[in-house]
């Protein structure tokens, strides 16, 4: 209907069929998880890192690796263990007896895609080497930095921290990615149509299916495109306002960054362009809302203890404020 | 060999001196007296004919000492040299023995607690009244309230039971401030909704949240055209000539005369 008044400013045809299409490949393998989908791949165009987290087997790793599969880009894994050392993702520098000199040989953290498996189970001095990486896209070792090659997104995957053998991530750590992902247990019929899916599979190797959909020039391109739509400066405001309740919130011990308001935008932005328009709407906001700020706010010891979440939490403080109109 | 078991007795002698002198309660001074002049072999009693020096007491110092209040031990002289505080407290103190039948309140062992809890008492009276005449919130003091945040929203505070929607539309159209038009009738159109009890308006409410309400399908489609139409003029800045706006118009007058 909107067509007959307002003609598209931007073309989003490209993002939009690239969008159905990866949304098509894991629908092969990954049954449910529509929002959690969603999520990935508004994380992806706007150029953030993405933490998974979940109970074992409920397909964190697997939809993680789809998502790689879908773009034609280096891809590594590293699996966190505790005994990993920041070298070991990082890279050394190491000595060639026939040139005799040091060489730099880089870490697995040298890809396109990164996929950091079971984050939380590295103590606090291996997650550390990923907190330049993360944010400033480069490493430092012995006085000279690598810059990474764009595009450079980490997925990392993790158990709740009630699991055993887990560390809680340093919240520097935390607030560089852009989404905390929840994904739940499937509904009765997503875990019938998961046996019957499984079932019936030929191939033992399910990521064989699996075409790539993007590649790398591709996500830079999209990536622009994103940044570039409009927002409304009162949405602007709308957003700095949730941030400054989260912290004032008595329920809170620790409230959002700027980088969190930065992230709230720009990842509405994706949703926006995902959605075909080019413009963001204060709903883009509220559904991005709690997966940029469930893992960048702490609460209150007290409830915590009551068993409130920070996603009561963040819905309350939307719920409170004016929706510019 | 004579040498060295003299020196042994010797030390053997000095060292029972030494621990002799404790048991023997003596005072100090007589051992200082009598040391100097005993030789080892005494066949004759020496007198000591040295000089006595004798000392006497400052009589300026001592007089000093004697008008200075913090050495006045008795009672009755302590309390003259008290301020008003102390005084206040001294009489407070004695009421409280009266009352109890005791003459020596403060050194009553039974009394020392309450005192400590009267003026612990005092002291979260004095807070209290000083809290309020501060005018502050004693229940914010220990349970951190969340507090108001003053963002300058121009449309903030805005009741569209209170916006006369016909004036300021025409004052819109008079300035071709379309765009301001359009979202002037997208809140008259809320407020009908509103009034027909089709939706409940709430500031928080986001625009899907009034779709959702509508029960009615053919309703609910047209509001959502028309909503399309608002986001898109309003959040996403699209432009609107007159020709467009009287398109949008007609829509939401039709909407209008549905609800009717």
């Amino acid at each position: 209907m909107e067509q007959e008044f307002f003609e598209q400013r931007t073309d989003l045809s490209r993002l939009n069929s690239a969008v159905e299409q990866i949304k098509a490949n894991l629908g092969k393998i990954v049954v449910g998880q529509h929002d959690a989908i969603d999520l990935l791949i508004a994380g992806i165009l706007a150029d953030g890192h993405i933490l998974i987290e979940g109970v074992p087997g409920i397909a964190k790793t697997l939809t993680a690796k789809l998502i790689a599969k879908s773009i034609n880009a280096k891809f590594s894994r590293i699996q966190f263990t505790p005994d990993l050392m920041p070298s070991d993702v990082l890279g050394t520098s190491v000595f060639n007896p026939k040139t005799v000199e040091f060489e730099f040989k880089q870490g697995p953290i040298f890809g396109n895609i990164i996929l950091v498996d079971e984050i939380n189970r590295a103590p606090a001095k291996t997650q550390s080497a990923l907190f330049e990486v993360m944010e400033e896209r480069q490493v430092t070792i012995d006085g000279y930095s690598h810059k990474m090659q764009e595009p450079f997104i980490v997925l990392a995957t993790q158990n709740p921290v009630e699991h055993e053998g887990t560390y809680r991530l340093p919240e520097a750590q935390l607030d560089r990615f852009l989404f905390k992902i929840e994904i739940k247990y499937p509904s009765l019929e997503e875990e019938i149509a998961i046996i019957a899916q499984q079932h019936q599979q030929k191939t033992a190797d399910q990521l064989a299916e699996v075409t790539a959909v993007l590649n790398a020039e591709d996500i830079i391109a999209l990536r622009a495109q994103v940044r570039s739509l409009h927002v409304e400066p009162k949405l602007l405001e709308f957003v700095a306002k949730i941030i400054h309740e989260t912290r004032s919130n008595k329920s809170l011990y620790l409230g959002g960054s700027p980088r969190a308001s930065l992230a709230i935008v720009n990842s509405a932005k994706a949703l926006a362009a995902m959605k075909g328009r080019d413009f963001i709407t204060p709903e883009d906001i509220i559904w991005v809302g709690p997966a940029v700020l469930r893992h960048r706010i702490m609460l209150t010891p007290d409830k915590e203890m009551e068993g409130v979440t920070p996603d009561e939490v963040v819905a309350q403080i939307i719920q409170k404020i004016e929706i510019p109109r | 060999m004579h040498k060295l078991l003299f020196v042994c007795f010797l030390l053997f002698a000095v060292t029972l001196n030494a621990d002799a002198r404790p048991l023997t309660n003596k005072p100090f001074v007589k051992h200082i007296i009598q040391k100097p002049v005993v030789g080892l072999v005494v066949d004759s009693i020496r007198l000591d004919t040295s000089k006595i020096k004798v000392h006497a007491f400052n009589a300026v110092a001592l007089d000093k000492y004697k008008k200075n209040p913090d050495f006045f031990y008795r009672e009755a002289d302590a309390k003259t040299g008290l301020n008003w505080w102390q005084r206040f407290w001294n009489w407070f103190w004695e009421l409280i023995a009266k009352l109890f039948g005791n003459s020596q309140p403060t050194a009553a062992p039974s009394f020392s607690f309450l005192k400590y809890i009267i003026e612990a008492a005092a002291v979260v009276l004095l807070i209290f009244i000083i809290i309020k005449l501060a005018g502050l919130n004693i229940s914010n003091i220990f349970n951190r309230e969340a507090t108001e945040i003053q963002v300058p929203y121009s449309e903030s505070l805005e009741n569209i039971h209170q916006i006369t929607f016909d004036e300021e539309i025409e004052k819109a159209l008079n300035q071709r401030n379309y765009r301001l038009a359009i979202r002037l009738l997208y809140l008259s159109t809320l407020k009908q909704l509103n009034d027909a009890h089709l939706i409940q308006w709430q500031l928080e409410k986001t625009n899907s949240a009034y779709l959702n309400e509508l029960s009615d399908t053919a309703q609910r489609q047209s509001f959502g055209i028309l909503t399309r139409q608002f986001e898109y003029v309003w959040y996403g800045d699209f432009p609107v000539d007159g020709q467009s706006f009287q398109n949008i118009n007609t829509l939401f007058h039709d909407f209008i005369t549905m609800l009717k």
